[in-house]
């Protein structure tokens, strides 16, 4: 069971958005993150930077085609985060209607 | 911080997690090179079984079976269609996916033997020949509502 845990470095709407492609992947390629998210190059690699440098995220490197392509992938540490948030913002909502039903 | 956000913003929060896994949901598939061996096999096993030598077509049958056997675990789980992401297992579907794939090939396998005898009772030369060119056509027509139909399990399943 996952336990709800309200993450402010995944929070912001990008970041989010970005850690949501990477749960739902192995890894991904710089290029789709950045086709996906609509962000810039350098936009991108902030956010990355951010999330690696919190251990949420594994910067990858790997020769394909004599050609070094970026991807990520998200690490166990990010995942568990990731779930916790979301967890989190599960029970806000859950506790609304809750309050709704009376 | 959590105080902080309203049940609004959670739930727009939510939306865009939601939006990010049915992302990578389209990115689902199976690569094309799957479907155009998957079409030419047919073909070259169809031509091979009305040259009418049993062992041949034994033989045929057995390799077309052995060498689909050993891509197919890579290839029909829809997780690699392109080079730009690898779908996690969960969300694709993992083994159901390649047992759709599999059942959609069976279901194949009767159609070319049905076309096959109605070909035959019409008095063609190469009956298997003529079905399998036709169940070739219908695997390159129809990957795109095989690959909707696997999609679209994957998205019905739970967010996880």
């Amino acid at each position: 069971m996952t336990r709800a845990e309200f993450d402010e470095l995944i929070h912001p709407t990008t970041r989010l958005s970005l850690v949501a492609l990477l749960a739902a992947t192995d890894w991904a390629d710089f290029a789709f993150l950045r086709d996906q998210l609509e962000l810039s190059d350098s936009a991108l690699s902030k956010q990355l930077s951010t999330l690696e440098n919190a251990g949420y995220v594994q910067i990858e490197r790997p020769l394909h085609n004599h050609r070094r392509r970026v991807r990520a992938r998200l690490t166990e540490v990010g995942t568990e985060a990731f779930q916790g948030h979301v967890a989190a913002l599960r029970a806000i909502v859950g506790r609304t209607r809750e309050a709704a039903r009376g | 911080m959590e105080s902080h956000v309203t049940p609004q913003e959670a739930s727009a929060a939510l939306n865009a997690v939601e939006r990010g896994r049915l992302t990578v949901i389209d990115e689902i598939g199976l690569p094309r090179w799957y479907w155009w061996g998957l079409a030419l096999g047919w073909v070259a096993l169809g031509f091979v079984i009305d040259l009418k030598h049993a062992w041949l077509t034994a033989a045929a049958t057995l390799l077309f079976g052995a060498v689909h056997a050993s891509v197919a675990a890579r290839a029909t789980s829809g997780r690699r269609r392109t080079q730009r992401l690898s779908v996690r297992a969960e969300v694709a579907g993992g083994y159901r996916t390649g047992r759709l794939v599999i059942a959609c090939v069976a279901a194949l396998g009767a159609l070319t033997v049905g076309l096959g005898w109605a070909a035959s009772a019409d008095g063609a030369n190469h009956p298997v020949t003529i079905a399998s060119m036709f169940v070739a056509l219908t695997i390159l027509l129809g990957r795109p509502q095989l690959v909707a139909a696997i999609r679209r399990r994957a998205a019905a399943s739970t967010t996880r």
